[in-house]
């Protein structure tokens, strides 16, 4: 905790005029090389700023490269030109700062609730007592006290992702990923952890980038939203989210929530009704 | 269906077959086939017998040491094979060419190379049993699942922390589960291998075949049926108390 204040300060304090954005990629290309025809080109030149402690919902149609996109701000892969800048210095490769839930939570089954939450600060090298006390202290966060001895088979679906939400927080990151995490989830358990999301990320802001097929869901949780274009995905709409926080349920039916709504459903469909014959082709 | 209605029919199912089994021995007499009443007789006798317990557990020892070897050999190799593509069209063919060759059609070439000791019966065991184990670990690492490693990756594992976080214990059922089949082969071609060179139980089967009665020799078959129960059951209690989160993932057995 501590010295991620002292590297803000240090931020503030060096002879930048601006400060660089907490999260910056600069032209990112990934095209994915398939035998015989010319490769997929799933996005190309996307440069996108997220500043500190934002929360970015980024949407797009199925297939447009959201889960790609994330997965190289991750380092799970690697882009094929283009920079990620942290903080204003160059990342390759995972680690520094970033974690990631996953859409299909994916925890080990072989591991209770306890020890996939450690499971990042395992291997981080940290001792057995510290990042067990660390888990527990996240597992009571995401209100699974009572569990933190159950394997992922044990709880429900809802549970699991509060698990994988944990598992992502224990390890301090400063910004923290999420690709489609509600997306298997049903519609209550969604809103439920969708309120629990907001109230953990306000006790403890940290900068978000959150995928989701959702519209509701990019403008309930989110500062800005990211509308990418279907393939190659270039950023279509770059849309800010008014609403103070907290942010109350009754705001979903409120004229300025519907206004946006229709907003990025017609960006949406626009985009798939361009999309068709060129994604075919 | 609850496990105290599931014991007593397995106890029906036996009691049933005892009860087959003596009629149909009574009517055919010792010397075809002899009833359980009597070969029960002859467990006894073979239980205070010192020479034929020793023969029995000196037996089981090459059958034990040949079972380790291929579990060191197959669960390596069934990884790599698992793991690396390469290797897996480099080798996969001839480990299903094996796994499908019944080793008594090499036992000549093997008594050729080795002789008829102790290591002849540790080959063949190893010889039977690696590939199965190989195959099982094989199939254990093919559905290693990508995201699983991802999720390793995301956290920054390094490789060896991966492999020992990740992999050992998603491929850890299929270890078990590999070794229990390759166990069981061992102790079946542990026999074979000793009626071949005739020792061990296999000498006592070869002795007791040329009795006049049958109740020795089905009292020998009772014991190594014992033998390869006991110790597929043993592996599997074995396999439930270090992996506790597979009990809720299986369905009932
Ligand atoms: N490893 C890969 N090899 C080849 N093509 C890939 C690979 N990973 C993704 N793709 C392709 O890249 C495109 C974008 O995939 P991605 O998973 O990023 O989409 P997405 O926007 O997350 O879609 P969804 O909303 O359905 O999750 C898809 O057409 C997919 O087929
Ligand atoms: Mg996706």
């Amino acid at each position: 905790m501590s010295d991620v204040i002292a590297q803000r300060t240090l931020a503030r304090s060096a002879p930048i005029v601006a400060m660089p954005p907490k999260l910056r990629t600069i032209n990112l290309t990934r095209h994915f090389v398939r035998g015989g025809d010319a490769g997929l080109t799933v996005f190309q030149d996307l440069s996108v700023d997220v500043a500190n402690l934002e929360f970015v919902a980024i949407i797009g149609p199925s297939g447009c490269g959201k889960s790609t996109f994330l997965r190289i701000l991750n380092g799970l892969d690697q882009a094929d030109s283009g920079t990620i800048e942290i903080d204003g210095r160059r990342v390759s490769g995972p680690g520094a700062g970033r974690a990631m839930v996953f859409q299909g939570f994916d925890l080990f089954p072989w591991r209770t609730t306890l020890e996939n939450v450690a499971f990042g600060l395992e291997m981080q090298g940290r001792s057995k007592r510290e990042r067990l006390d660390i888990a527990r202290h996240y597992i009571e966060l995401v209100g699974l006290t009572g569990f933190a001895q159950s394997y992922p088979h044990q709880l429900s679906g809802g549970m699991q992702q509060r698990v994988g939400i944990a598992r992502a927080l224990a390890v301090r990151p400063d910004i923290l990923l999420m690709d489609e995490p509600f997306g298997a989830l049903d519609l209550q358990t969604r809103d439920l952890l969708q309120d629990e999301l907001l109230r953990i990320w306000q006790s403890d802001p940290k900068t978000v980038l959150f995928v989701t097929h959702s519209i509701e869901e990019a403008i309930y949780l989110a500062d800005r939203i990211i509308v990418f274009s279907p393939r190659p995905a270039r950023i279509q709409r770059d849309i800010r989210v008014p609403f103070l926080r907290p942010r109350s349920e009754e705001l979903k039916t409120s004229a300025e929530f519907l206004a946006i709504r229709r907003e990025i459903w017609c960006l949406l469909k626009h985009g798939v009704d361009v999309g068709g014959p060129q994604a075919a082709g | 269906m609850s496990s105290t209605t599931r014991l007593a029919l397995r106890l029906t199912g036996l009691a049933l077959f005892l009860l087959v089994w003596e009629l149909v021995g009574r009517h055919l007499g010792d010397a075809l086939m002899a009833p359980p009443s009597a070969v029960a007789r002859e467990l006894v006798a073979l239980a205070e017998d010192d020479q034929a317990r020793a023969t029995i557990w000196q037996s089981i020892a090459p059958a034990l040491v040949g079972f380790a070897i291929a579990c060191a050999v197959g669960m390596p190799l069934g990884a790599v094979m698992g793991r690396s593509p390469i290797w897996n069209a480099l080798l996969h063919p001839w480990v299903s060419t094996f796994v499908v060759t019944s080793v008594a059609a090499i036992v000549p070439i093997l008594i050729l190379l080795i002789g008829t000791g102790w290591w002849f019966v540790v080959a063949v065991v190893v010889l039977s049993s690696v590939w199965y184990v190989t195959l099982t670990t094989y199939q254990g690492a093919v559905r290693i699942e990508r995201r699983w490693l991802d999720v390793g990756r995301s956290f920054g594992a390094s490789r060896i922390r991966a492999f020992r976080t990740i992999m050992l214990p998603a491929l850890f059922p299929y270890l078990l589960a590999g070794a229990r089949i390759g166990l069981t082969h061992a102790i079946r071609s542990m026999v074979l291998a000793q009626l071949f060179i005739v020792s061990g139980i296999g000498g006592l089967l070869n002795e007791a075949g040329m009795d006049v009665s049958t109740a020795r020799l089905l009292a020998l078959l009772v014991v190594i049926m014992g033998i390869g129960l006991a110790a597929s059951h043993g592996l599997g209690r074995v396999a439930d108390w270090l992996a506790p989160w597979q009990r809720g993932l299986e369905p009932q057995r």
